[in-house]
């Protein structure tokens, strides 16, 4: 990997399908995870609206993120990784995390 | 996300060198970015600055001599028998009704329902509504209107691009400038990254005489920078704007689940009423002036009177709140009990969380601080179309010295000169296309019957028309000759623009209209993009004559 590492790689086919759909995921796992856990919880009145906003403001930050990586992989570990690790809080959240 | 960011800040040669490379890929993300989703935005932008003055445009454009008599000449009694006597005699108004309680410049009856369901997503071209008054004498006076569809036509440009077409249950174009929205996101990151090592340095300055591409250049940083917090809030906007359905389809199954998204609605059981129980309307008036008593009512709306589920949504403005709508603040209500069911629209008593999100509305609608911001907003627009142009002409720019050398070996590019003529006739043909429909609506709807829905038809086939024309022409001409092409039409466009205060000045000599605020509002304003354009094209002149283009030759 040494040898790659020095190098940047514009990856455009890859890091805009990173950027699309696991980053979607992220961003919708973040926005959920903020529903549950932020202020005033899953029932506070109003709130799922902010949420959905949530979503869009933290959809562009993760694109935007994605194209100074390194590399279309890189940007695939990362983004993804990150996708499954807020699926997984999620799911925690929505089967008890809820205090 | 620090791993892959690191090597641009710290650490030797390699740093250096991955500085460098990020750059050129920012250089090309943004020219890409930009110019797929430049012309879009453009039309987004020269139509949303224009629908700041949607009511003034509406007003300008619809004939004075039709009206009935409005609320305001009514008396408060009067208001409570036009009302009753609506919903007595016409069963449709009781599905829904509109009452207008402002003298607003773009109301033309006190109340209006329609007999059919309206689509309220797509231009309504044969569009009806029963629209009722009271005469002098008392008597009830009903009469079939078709709402002029040139305010219309400017909003569904604005939010569409004009991209015709029904996907689910919104239109094509509006998703496709989602899409652009992506894309104007990048665009303006990654900008604002090429710009960083020269903020400092040379911001502030416009260099008009060193060369033509330093000088647009100069002038697309300096606008996009100062008005970078306003395009934020647009992109992220308009990306919810177009998706919202879907987003809240996904929050709904992997966030919510089995959680209500919305709360309940109301505890008590649903009833349903007949209309004769309904209160007068001065009632419902003197209810909302003691709820928002800092507000003034605009206009009244009820719906579903024969259901379980009536209700009044009564529209409130004031210019020192942000508010949801594009102009107004609402209060929604139940029309027989008249308790206030929904205050969360309403500025001042909304919770937290819908304050934040009115906000987010408010500022991508520019809906507060009256007229002052009304104006800002509309240089807002028009300076971030100017931004999507000259982004194009720079790219243009930069690529026909490369495209010189490759034509001196016998080798054409063409795709040089079919983004030019795309700009080109887009961007002006948007400007023509639209002076052109204020027109056909100004002066075809002066002698015309107020039922009368070929007008409608007229403004959007004239639209479309002078649309494509430009677009055509744009693009045959580029072919032959780009900068002359632009040069051109940016001269015929203008004398397009134009046409409006010079008709205003002969109808005002003629005494087909009366001078008033809005009508010098909306001709000077096209005066002076008009004059605008006609310098832009006398610049554009006087500098390929000072460099005459080699390559014409070729």
């Amino acid at each position: 990997m040494s040898a790659s590492k020095s190098q940047f790689r514009n990856d455009w086919w890859l890091k805009s399908l990173v950027a699309i759909v696991p980053g979607f995921v992220l961003a919708l796992g973040l926005a959920g995870l903020f529903a549950w856990w932020g202020p005033g919880g899953i029932d506070a009145n109003n709130k799922v609206q902010f949420n959905m906003w949530l979503i869009a403001i933290l959809w562009l930050l993760i694109i935007n993120l994605v194209f100074p990586l390194r590399s279309g992989w890189r940007a695939l570990q990362w983004i993804g990784g990150l996708a499954i690790v807020s699926q997984g809080l999620l799911y925690l959240a929505r089967t008890g995390g809820a205090a | 996300m620090s791993a892959g960011v690191n090597g641009v800040t710290t650490k030797t040669r390699n740093g250096i060198k991955v500085r460098g490379e990020l750059l050129k890929m920012y250089k090309s993300l943004h020219t890409w970015v930009g110019i797929c989703s430049g012309l879009l935005l453009f039309i987004g932008f020269f139509a949303g600055a224009l629908t700041m003055f949607e009511e003034p445009i509406q007003s300008w454009s619809t004939p004075q001599q039709h009206q009935l008599r409005l609320a305001d000449q009514l008396s408060t009694d009067e208001l409570d028998l036009l009302v009753s006597q609506v919903l007595a005699e016409h069963p449709a108004a009781r599905q829904e009704i509109q009452i207008n309680l402002s003298s607003d410049q773009r109301i033309t009856a006190p109340v209006s329902w329609h007999e059919a369901e309206a689509d309220h997503h797509a231009l309504d071209l044969d569009g009806h509504e029963r629209q009722a008054s009271l005469s002098e004498s008392g008597e009830l006076v009903v009469r079939d209107y078709a709402p002029g569809q040139l305010a219309e036509l400017i909003d569904q440009l604005h939010r569409s691009a004009g991209i015709p077409g029904e996907i689910g249950h919104d239109i094509l174009g509006v998703y496709l400038m989602g899409v652009a929205a992506f894309l104007y996101s990048i665009a303006l990151v990654s900008g604002l990254v090429l710009i960083l090592p020269t903020i400092i340095r040379d911001f502030v300055t416009l260099r008009p005489e060193k060369s033509r591409k330093r000088f647009w250049l100069d002038a697309h940083n300096l606008i996009g920078l100062t008005s970078l917090p306003f395009h934020i809030v647009i992109a992220f906007s308009v990306v919810v704007f177009a998706f919202h359905d879907q987003f809240y389809g996904a929050l709904s199954k992997t966030v919510y689940g089995e959680q209500p998204m919305f709360g309940g609605r109301g505890g008590q059981p649903p009833v349903v009423h007949q209309i004769e129980q309904l209160p007068p309307l001065s009632e419902l008036v003197a209810k909302v002036r003691q709820a928002a008593p800092e507000f003034d009512i605009k206009a009244i709306e009820m719906g579903g009177l024969e259901t379980p589920r009536a209700r009044v949504r009564v529209a409130l403005s004031n210019p020192d709140y942000l508010t949801r709508g594009a102009r107004e603040a609402y209060l929604v209500m139940n029309p027989y009990s008249l308790e206030v069911t929904n205050w969360d629209v309403l500025p001042g008593h909304e919770d937290g969380w819908s304050g934040l999100v009115a906000g987010m509305f408010g500022i991508h609608f520019g809906s507060y601080g009256g007229l002052p911001m009304q104006w800002l907003y509309f240089l807002l627009g028009i300076s971030g179309a100017f931004v999507f142009y000259s982004g194009n002409l720079l790219w243009v720019e930069s690529r026909r010295k490369k495209q010189q050398q490759l034509e001196q070996n016998g080798r054409r590019i063409n795709s040089v000169r079919l983004l030019s003529g795309l700009t080109t006739g887009v961007c002006l043909g948007v400007m023509a296309a639209v002076a052109v429909a204020m027109l056909i609506a100004r002066y075809a709807s002066l002698h015309s019957s107020v039922a009368d829905t070929t007008i409608n038809g007229l403004i959007v086939s004239g639209y479309y028309l002078v649309f494509l024309g430009w677009l055509v022409w744009g693009l045959l001409a580029s072919l032959w000759d780009e900068r002359r092409t632009g040069q051109q039409m940016l001269m015929v466009t203008g004398l397009v623009v134009l046409v409006i205060p010079l008709a205003g000045l002969l109808s005002l000599a003629l005494g087909w209209s009366q001078l008033s605020l809005t009508s010098v509002g909306v001709e000077l304003t096209a005066m002076v993009i008009g004059l605008g354009l006609v310098y832009g094209s006398r610049r554009l002149a006087a500098k390929s004559a000072a460099r005459p283009l080699e390559l014409a030759s070729a």
